[in-house]
């Protein structure tokens, strides 16, 4: 209020207020400069070292590119569009392995669905042991959360290299691998949930004199489980790609089909599995999604 | 004396209400039913994919050796280059992201439904981000190693493809949820569109923008490293040459030495996006 300030008071006032305003000023200016240095330093040494910029291409990638996606047309002819597979043109003949692609889906498929289920129920017992609630040892709970965040640093496909070596081309790898990673991810998740759920339903049950057990199944699983249902639910929708990709390498699946198209230089076979694929990942989700929202409002609604 | 009334408590009560004090056998069975589907069905999928007892037991005597021979890690007397490929990783991480967040700032606009409020555009907009969202990165790069060959250019492109749908989807989420109130402040004193945008959208969008980015920048430092097997550079390709000869002291060396890049990274990371909230 400097008008109530005698003259001299409201200039100083005044003068200090714009000295401080142009300190901000400059201290700003002066960080989004070297953010801005920093980030285009950054930009130009990642493009030269990832070859985009600076080196000579051999070939302008954009017309290679424009090849290669011809190479990928399919050649549909539209008069003999319905007929059968041995027609050329036709639908049927561009899917002509789609007995072979759909059975290495649903393996995908399994492979997703059975790392994601036995990683959400591992991680149960794992998040109340890392959960400070539920857990009172506290070395307990350090030792849990390093290994934890050990496995999360490895990118699934590190592991699922060393695992396709030790058991083989096969989905067990891939199942491993992928449990391994649900495990860890949704152990951390879930001990948040645990972490933020309501101690006072725990003590009343316990003061009714419940044993342990009983205290967990009624005091705190009524409260996460809607929770650790719908981030076990995301985790799946990711685990279905992840699948997907680690088959490229070999621990089954759809990316062994995908592989083997680039192999042998299929490319229209390869845009056609891929089709498939994005398509089945595409409906799971919106699914996957609308289970979702309706166990968050199942939660809500058992919040209040 | 207490027990005793308790107990009769409980015949009295049971007399009164048989099926709130204790559920009848059939009762209990019908809630269990999902649940034993449920069981069925894992118990099916898990045997139709056809994994052998002996496959299990042979592989993780395996495993178990390759365990054995990763200690001690020893870099091979090839530091120079494990530590060149750990920085080229790097450098596609950041590459792809940049490219990723430039092309998913316009698509975000786009997709945001106060920007483009027509229904069934945005639905479709939407569900186009949907569908690419699906593509890992590793099925991107398989492909464009094909198309532009082998290194780390396939990979950068790779990396931004599988972001930017999911980015765009993230920054058209942040631009919905803008607050109105300091946009209808900025017209009401008779600013302009671009005004409005400068003064009023983009201080609220630029920390969301850059700390989906920087998180982005994180996940992609992983998945650069694993692009290297289809040949689209990195540490990826010294990795598998690795495993492949069953050097697995190397291959913990260099593992080791990608979880300490990748911690450093993510506090970094961390740190700057804690400044950005």
């Amino acid at each position: 209020m400097p008008a109530i300030l005698p003259g001299g008071g409201s200039k100083r006032v005044v003068e200090t207020f714009e000295t401080e305003r142009q300190a901000i000023l400059r201290r700003r200016r002066t960080g989004f400069a070297l953010g801005f240095l920093g980030i285009g330093a950054l930009f130009l040494w990642s493009f030269t070292t990832s070859e985009i910029i600076g080196t000579p291409h051999s070939t302008d990638p954009l017309s290679r590119l424009g090849d290669f996606l011809a190479r990928m047309n399919p050649d549909l002819r539209g008069e003999t569009l319905f007929e059968d597979a041995n027609t050329d043109g036709s639908f049927l003949s561009w899917f002509y392995g789609w007995q072979i692609w759909l059975a290495a889906l649903w393996e995908t498929l399994q492979i997703a669905i059975i790392s994601s289920v036995l990683g959400a129920f591992l991680a149960v017992p794992i998040a109340m042991m890392m959960s400070r609630n539920l857990m009172p040892i506290s070395s307990v709970r350090f030792v849990l959360r390093r290994i934890l965040e050990a496995i999360r640093t490895l990118p699934d496909l590190i592991v699922a290299l060393i695992l396709v070596a030790a058991f083989g081309v096969g989905p067990l790898a891939g199942i491993i691998t992928i449990t391994l990673s649900t495990t860890a991810r949704l152990g951390k998740l879930y001990s948040e949930v645990n972490e933020n759920a309501d101690m006072r339903q725990m003590e009343g049950v316990k003061a009714a004199g419940a044993s342990w057990w009983s205290q967990i199944r009624y005091g705190i699983f009524p409260q996460v489980v809607p929770n650790y249902a719908s981030y076990a639910m995301l985790k799946f929708e990711g685990n279905i790609g992840a699948a997907a990709a680690l088959g490229i390498i070999g621990a089954g699946g759809i990316g062994i089909e995908l592989s083997r198209a680039i192999t042998y230089t299929l490319f229209a076979d390869y845009l056609a599995i891929l089709l498939l694929m994005t398509c089945m990942i595409f409906v799971i989700d919106m699914a996957s999604e609308w289970i979702r929202h309706r166990l968050i409002g199942v939660s809500a609604s058992g919040a209040i | 004396m207490k027990t005793a009334s308790y107990d009769q408590m409980i015949v009295e009560a049971e007399s009164l209400a048989p099926d709130l004090v204790r559920r009848s056998f059939l009762d209990r069975l019908r809630s269990y039913v999902p649940f034993l589907i449920g069981v069925a069905i894992f118990v099916w999928i898990c045997i139709d994919v056809d994994i052998a007892p002996a496959m299990f037991l042979s592989g993780f005597s395996r495993l178990g050796d390759f365990l054995g021979n990763m200690f001690p890690p020893s870099s091979g007397g090839q530091l120079l280059r494990i530590l060149n490929a750990l920085v080229e990783t790097f450098g596609m991480a950041f590459a792809g992201t940049f490219l990723g967040v430039v092309f998913a700032i316009p698509l975000g606009i786009i997709g945001a439904k106060n920007i483009v409020s027509f229904g069934p555009v945005h639905f479709v907009i939407r569900r186009v981000f949907d569908f690419f969202r699906g593509i890992p990165a590793l099925v991107w790069a398989l492909i464009l190693v094909t198309a532009f060959g082998l290194g780390p250019f396939a990979g950068v492109i790779a990396l931004a493809l599988a972001d930017i749908p999911v980015l765009s989807k993230l920054y058209a989420e942040a631009i919905e949820n803008v607050d109105r109130k300091p946009i209808e402040g900025l017209r009401a004193a008779g600013c302009g569109r671009l005004d409005v945008i400068r003064y009023g959208i983009a201080p609220q969008v630029t920390p969301i923008i850059l700390s989906q980015a920087l998180y982005y920048l994180e996940s992609n430092f992983r998945n650069a490293a694993i692009l290297g097997v289809v040949g689209a550079g990195g540490i990826g390709f010294e990795l598998e040459e690795r495993i492949r000869i069953f050097a697995f002291d190397e291959v913990a060396f260099i593992i080791l030495l990608f979880m300490v890049a990748v911690a450093v990274l993510d506090s970094i990371s961390g740190h700057l996006r804690q400044k950005l909230a």
